[in-house]
């Protein structure tokens, strides 16, 4: 019974740590700029196999492979404002919403299948792994799981030290919060959905990383987690970040105790049930309020 | 919010009933006279493919170009009519004839509990939930191990698993026109066709249709009149539910053959692109959007593995260069004519 | 470079949102160091007079100067820059952020640190409120307090020329005061300020100069005193 528990609780905080990191990506596009980046999937894969390149191919540390990683999807991101977002935030117009998830789907389509090209549709072992486990109370916990959550839980904590501290970030929140005022506080507001795009992206692809290590390395590798993410989202309420959180680690654990409860192909089934209820319940997400709350 | 989760497509072109007719005639006029005038079974099959996959775009088309609801769960409607005709004729060996019209309720009933569940809520959290809708039902489908009964020596799941259903029956055409059975298929599906776009129009230039208007432009008044935007979407809904299972269902019936690769998010995107590179919220959008993006396609062949990558940087060109499609850009350039 | 004796110029300004010209042709002088009224019905394109000058509404012809130096082609960001702080109508703070946040995104193109220290102890001086609410959000404060908050984070940008757009607007007559307090203040402090108001009365005193526009037109400008003597201007345009 102990070791089950302790199972249950492995995985689901591992998947809350890894649903967490890709909520916190897809939450800061949809609260500054109320855009669903359909191709944050795409860009977690593309973080994978760039972390992989740079360790099997030029041999270089893995460290260096996962800054590559947020490098690459920080370029994919804001490769994505200046080539697509920017162009459909000029025509503007209430149509934004779906025609950016139209087009990003079309990206993400793309991505995915440049991928597949590349790499071929063999699952890669990503060279990210870490082997040996400790022992905690009654159950053994692989390295690896503590490993991604400490990962994740830094990266979150530096992106909110990032958003409340820093000019930055300031800047940041307060486009999300009132574009007009920031515009003429003076600031460059094209300029900061540049950043954004680019902080999500450099997330997008250090989420991938982590990712991949523990499933395996395949183009189509982040579908899962981000429809999950969105899903998340959708239940604390579509850009609010805390909430986002908090719901990404309880759905996981519950997604977690159902798959080892009933079997693994139930845990998606029942995790969008639940999700179906709470929206009945509450239409705005747990935690929003009756307008879309900004950041 | 509510309007901003509304598409921006500009109202459709006030042309005349009449332009619609003489379009409709024309194309219905080409579309009987293609049989008769191309001999290749292929070519003729793959009309017959542009034929479903304006239908499912139209359908989509209605949904989101009209009465804004932004659904991607299209695609799964489309293979629950297409499963359900399956598997009425698999297990309980009905006629084709019979389980087409069932298949396409089931897709009914099946849109109806979707859109319980999702419509009362904004527009992308509709978009965000049908897809997640869908994809469960994909993975349950293809993680279907259980077997529900024995066939010969292997063993059939209910939902058909990863392989999906096959043999389960056809319109009968090959033993009726022998080598010619293609044009009988395609005669029903035209049928069919035309069917779901007749209706569309219905739809369309009906009360309900007017209602649509009114909640796009403007919603708070079309609530003050009493329009009441759940019931009219969950009603437009349900019925465009009805002609995509219905398409479904000749789809699984003409190529005897359905399977889980109808819900991948590329399928989805094929059609969503239809729509969009024809004009979504133009009534023949999906028409012309169909023709190009199969002659595409087809060119693209040649292209082999780059042609999913074509598509989806086509898909994200239009919406930028061409926001209301191909359509909507010559309405744009006709009206500048004086 | 000494700052030149104009701080803002309109030349010939027309501008509008999609449909026609809300301004036509406007043209108007900002004298460093001096306040400049314009009044007039409401409706009749007073805000958008001074979004146009920040670049929120795009001009359709004539001429913006800033310091001489002509912005009507630049991004709302870059005319912020060249030193213009237009505090809205209705405040536009950023609801989730603290007051002493809202006062330091004012201070955004700012750099030194110690500018900005020194900018935030004139605001607390002169609005000893803001450094009581300091810490709390923009969204639980009352009415008079969000429009100084408005106001501070105006000032916090030490631009040329401060904008400010019926700071009135909605007030209990007793907070209306204090409002115009602050504005006699920033007046005996010389600062440069193009104001937009409804009610030529309550500002009278206050200002060197005031524009009567209608109708997106200057029908009328002079020193506020005579305004207020003409009966049958205040009567047709301002209805009494």
């Amino acid at each position: 019974m102990l070791d089950i528990l302790t199972a249950v609780l492995v995985t689901g905080l591992t998947n809350g740590a890894l649903y967490a990191l890709a909520t916190v990506g897809l939450s800061l596009i949809w609260g500054s700029m109320g855009m669903l980046n359909m191709a944050h999937g795409a860009m977690l894969a593309l973080g994978g196999y760039i972390t992989f390149t740079v360790v099997e191919t030029l041999g270089l540390p893995l460290p260096v492979a996962m800054l590559a990683a947020v490098a690459a999807g920080a370029l994919a991101g804001m490769l994505l404002y200046l080539g697509i977002v920017r162009s459909l935030l000029k025509s503007g117009g209430p149509g934004f919403e779906t025609s950016v998830m139209i087009a990003t789907v079309g990206i993400a389509i793309a991505l995915q299948n440049a991928l597949l090209l590349v790499y071929g549709g063999q699952p890669l072992r990503q060279p990210f792994a870490i082997s040996g486990a400790v022992g905690v109370g009654a159950g053994v916990v692989p390295l690896l799981n503590i490993v991604i959550v400490a990962v994740a839980v830094a990266v979150m904590v530096a992106v909110s030290v990032l958003i409340s501290r820093t000019r930055m970030g300031r800047a940041i929140r307060a486009t999300a919060q009132n574009r007009d005022a920031a515009l003429l506080m003076g600031v460059p507001v094209g300029r900061v959905y540049l950043q954004v795009l680019a902080l999500s992206g450099g997330l997008a692809g250090i989420c991938g990383v982590l990712v991949s290590s523990i499933t395996q390395l395949t183009p189509g590798l982040g579908a899962d987690p981000m429809l999950k993410a969105f899903i998340m989202c959708v239940v604390a309420g579509l850009g609010n970040l805390p909430g986002a959180i908090a719901a990404a680690f309880g759905l996981a654990i519950i997604e977690a105790a159902v798959q080892f409860g009933a079997g693994a192909r139930w845990g998606f089934p029942v995790l969008l049930l639940l999700v179906i209820a709470i929206l009945i319940w509450r239409p705005a997400g747990l935690f929003g309020r009756a307008q879309i709350r900004r950041m | 919010m509510t309007d901003a989760s509304l598409p921006a497509a500009a109202p459709a072109p006030r042309r005349g009933i009449a332009t619609d007719l003489a379009v409709g005639a024309l194309l219905l006029a080409l579309a009987i006279a293609a049989p008769f005038l191309i001999d290749s079974r292929y070519v003729l099959g793959q009309i017959v493919l542009a034929l479903f996959w304006a239908s499912v775009a139209a359908q989509w088309n209605l949904l989101f170009g009209y009465a804004g609801v932004f659904s991607l769960a299209q695609m799964a409607i489309f293979a629950v009519g297409g499963y359900a005709t399956a598997m009425l004729a698999q297990y309980l060996e009905l006629s084709i004839w019979a389980a087409i019209p069932l298949g396409a309720l089931i897709a009914v009933v099946f849109s109806v509990i979707v859109g319980l569940a999702c419509l009362r809520l904004q527009g992308v959290y509709v978009a965000l939930l049908t897809l997640a809708i869908a994809q469960v039902l994909y993975l349950l489908i293809v993680t279907d191990t259980a077997c529900f009964r024995m066939e010969g020596t292997s063993c059939r799941q209910f939902t058909g698993g990863a392989t999906g259903f096959a043999r389960f029956g056809d319109f009968g055409m090959r033993q009726l026109l022998r080598g010619d059975w293609m044009m009988g298929n395609y005669a029903i599906v035209l049928c069919g066709f035309v069917l779901t776009m007749v209706m569309s129009w219905v739809i369309i230039r009906s009360p309900m249709g007017l209602a649509f208007k009114a909640l796009r432009d403007n919603p708070a008044y079309a609530v003050a009149r009493g329009v009441n935007r759940f019931h009219t979407q969950l009603l437009v809904f349900a019925l465009s539910a009805f002609f995509t299972g219905l398409t479904g269902g000749l789809y699984a019936a003409h190529f005897q053959a359905i399977g889980p690769g109808l819900f991948s998010l590329s399928q989805l995107l094929f059609v969503i692109a239809i729509a969009v590179v024809g004009g979504v919220g133009t009534f023949w959008g999906p028409v012309v959007g169909a023709i190009v993006l199969m002659l595409a396609d087809e060119f693209m062949r040649e292209a082999g593995e780059f042609r999913t990558l074509g598509l989806g940087l086509i898909i994200a060109a239009v919406t930028v260069l061409l926001p209301r499609g191909l359509v909507g850009k010559a309405a744009d350039l006709f009206r500048r004519r004086p | 470079m000494p700052e030149p004796d104009i701080a803002l110029s309109l030349e010939g300004l027309t501008a509008g949102y999609e449909g026609p010209d809300v301004l036509r042709g406007i043209s108007l002088e900002v004298p460093r160091g001096r306040i400049v009224t314009v009044v007039g019905p409401n409706g009749h394109g007073k805000s958008t007079l001074l979004r146009t000058v920040s670049g929120l509404v795009r001009a359709r012809s004539g001429r913006v100067l800033v310091g001489g130096a002509e912005v009507q082609a630049l991004a709302p960001h870059r005319i912020a820059a060249a030193g213009v702080a237009h505090v809205p109508q209705g405040d536009l703070l950023f609801p989730e952020m603290t007051v002493h946040e809202n006062l330091m995104m004012g201070a955004y193109r700012e750099a030194d640190a110690g500018v900005i220290e020194a900018r935030l102890a004139e605001v607390h001086a002169l609005l000893p409120r803001l450094r009581e609410r300091h810490r709390q959000l923009a969204s639980s404060l009352s009415g008079g307090e969000r429009r100084m908050v408005g106001i501070g984070r105006g000032l916090m940008a030490g631009a040329r020329i401060l904008m400010l757009d019926e700071p009135s607007l909605g007030l209990a007559p007793l907070v209306i005061e204090q409002i115009y307090e602050v504005i006699g203040r920033l007046r005996e402090q010389g600062r440069t300020i193009l104001l937009v108001e409804e009610n030529p009365a309550r500002v009278a005193e206050l200002c060197d100069t005031m524009h009567l526009l209608d109708n997106g037109e200057i029908v009328w400008s002079g020193p506020p005193a005579e305004l207020m003597d003409r009966d049958e201007l205040l009567a047709t345009y301002l209805g009494g």
